[in-house]
């Protein structure tokens, strides 16, 4: 049993050629639409409300401590500002992403473990299947799409929650916290936040499918498979976050 | 320990359909098989014994490219299965069924949709067809009228059963039956026992049965090999295995238990 950095570098190295036959299984045949529209339900539309909830009390969170920090140095009206490029830029996608990754990922994690201990993941295989093709393409397909969706979703709610606290902690109106969002936020900003989305669902689909794949040892396994894949998936996302930024920051500032 | 059935097998016999040769597998530190070798003939039901953690059931995953061998030779109908690509081994697997321990239905598909897997994966036929072809297995194995249940409410031996009717739906000269009695109940083995044979019988298929039952090994069985110290210590038929002089051979067949450590994975 590999631990620390060898299993690290082994399990990257794993990731990396699942998704080169990842890419291989999407040029190789047509993708089936029932299994993608069964993950993006499960994956997207039922995440909604974990990724609202998490968005408002974010925005709500961000405003109140932006409203008290700001007012010491008299800049409490630029509580709205913050609030919008905090969610947009890093909060929105990466909370969304966390939080989405560990419902989503250990469902993938323990659905294809139990599958791999129950040997339907070689029975795939046994009746000429891929089960690449079956069984990771549309899940990660489905996160794909579903992330940045989802990001847009906790972008629109998290800034609501920071306008209700705003509203009340600086006495702002409603039309001016909406100027101060709109006038601050650009284009740059929304494609920083939902490329990064992009990225995320990728990972969250890529590193919980891998996971599960890659099942040992009973339904003890499957158990162990369902943590380490939140764990994973968590520290990727949080890793390739600052990355990721620091490309995007790079490039368009 | 040489192997008495070349004898029995021997000149003028056919070709062999699977032929293991020199075969070698270690999962990391731990060596399954340093030199394995075996043929099984056309039309016969050769069954593999050997104790818990002996590597059956790696042996059988490896003919069909389920896992990787590490050395020698594994030949399907005289084609070298071991180099062979996703795609290669696709051929092979429209002429190698396999039936798992576990049966490995698919939870979330009836019993139709099941057994229609394989059959959309080789494009068997039009729908009509395949719903015919369902039907047809499904009797065969004494289930009919169970196709639109679920995995979940049927017993083991029926989860078998249907496993089996899934893995003859595109009709495979070999079936690789993997534990096929453990965990049932007599009325069950006894059933599971009977389908091989008259699978047999009926399909003239070639089967490789992977055991630890002797009540199931000894009925179904044209002839039997053992594995035993990492390699196929010996193949015979029944009754040269019945008379065998091989210590753990006769330990094995009389039941003998708790003192041979290989019994202990």
């Amino acid at each position: 049993m590999m631990t620390g950095p060898s299993r690290l570098f082994s399990d990257a190295g794993g990731v990396a050629i699942l998704s080169v036959k990842l890419v291989a299984a999407f040029f190789r045949a047509p993708i089936e639409l029932a299994p993608l529209m069964y993950q993006l339900d499960y994956s997207g539309i039922r995440s909604w409300s974990i990724t609202a909830l998490t968005a408002v009390f974010t925005g709500m969170v961000l405003a109140l401590q932006f409203a008290t920090g700001l007012e010491r140095y008299g800049g409490d009206t630029y509580t709205g500002k913050l609030v919008a490029l905090g969610i947009v830029r890093e909060l929105g996608p990466t909370l969304t992403a966390l939080l989405v990754g560990g419902r989503v990922g250990s469902g993938f994690a323990a659905e294809l473990g139990s599958m791999v201990v129950n040997e339907q993941v070689d029975a795939i295989r046994a009746l000429g299947a891929d089960p690449i093709k079956k069984l990771v393409a549309p899940r990660v397909l489905a996160c794909i799409i579903a992330l940045p969706l989802l990001t847009m979703l906790a972008n629109v709610v998290g800034i609501l929650g920071g306008l209700v606290i705003t509203m009340r902690e600086v006495g702002v109106t409603a039309t001016f916290f909406f100027s101060q969002v709109t006038d601050t936020l650009g284009a740059v900003d929304l494609l920083h936040g939902l490329g990064k989305s992009l990225f995320f669902g990728y990972f969250i689909g890529v590193v919980g499918c891998f996971v599960g794949l890659n099942t040992t040892g009973g339904t003890e396994g499957v158990g162990q498979s369902t943590t380490l894949a939140v764990v994973n998936i968590s520290i990727t996302v949080l890793v390739s976050n600052f990355l990721l930024s620091t490309i995007f920051v790079a490039l368009y500032g | 320990m040489d192997e008495p059935s070349e004898a029995t097998t021997g000149a003028g016999a056919p070709n062999p359909v699977i032929e293991f040769i020199g075969v070698k597998k270690a999962f990391g530190a731990k060596v399954i098989f340093e030199d394995a070798t075996l043929a099984v003939y056309p039309g016969e039901t050769l069954t593999i014994l050997g104790g818990s953690g002996t590597g059956k059931s790696v042996l059988i995953k490896m003919l069909i490219g389920l896992l990787r061998h590490d050395g020698g030779s594994i030949k399907a109908f005289g084609q070298e299965v071991t180099g062979l690509d996703e795609r290669g081994l696709l051929q092979i697997r429209t002429r190698i069924a396999m039936l798992f321990q576990s049966a490995a239905l698919f939870d979330s598909l009836t019993v139709e949709q099941n057994i229609k897997y394989p059959l959309r994966e080789h494009k068997w036929g039009t729908d009509a067809e395949m719903t015919d072809r369902v039907t047809e297995v499904l009797e065969m194995v004494g289930m009919p009228g169970s196709q639109k249940l679920k995995p979940s409410q049927l017993s083991g031996g029926m989860r078998k059963r249907v496993g089996l009717a899934r893995a003859i739906a595109i009709q495979p000269e070999v079936i690789l039956y993997d534990e096929p009695t453990t965990g049932l109940d007599p009325i069950n083995v006894r059933r599971i026992n009977g389908l091989i044979l008259s699978l047999q019988a009926r399909l003239g298929v070639t089967s490789i049965v992977v055991t630890h039952d002797m009540d199931s090994c000894f009925t179904v069985s044209d002839r039997i090999a053992m594995l035993y110290d990492r390699r196929i210590a010996f193949t015979g038929t029944a009754d040269e295995t019945q008379t065998c002089e091989i210590p753990y051979v006769r330990e094995f067949i009389r039941g003998g238990r708790g003192t041979l450590d290989e019994d202990v994975s």
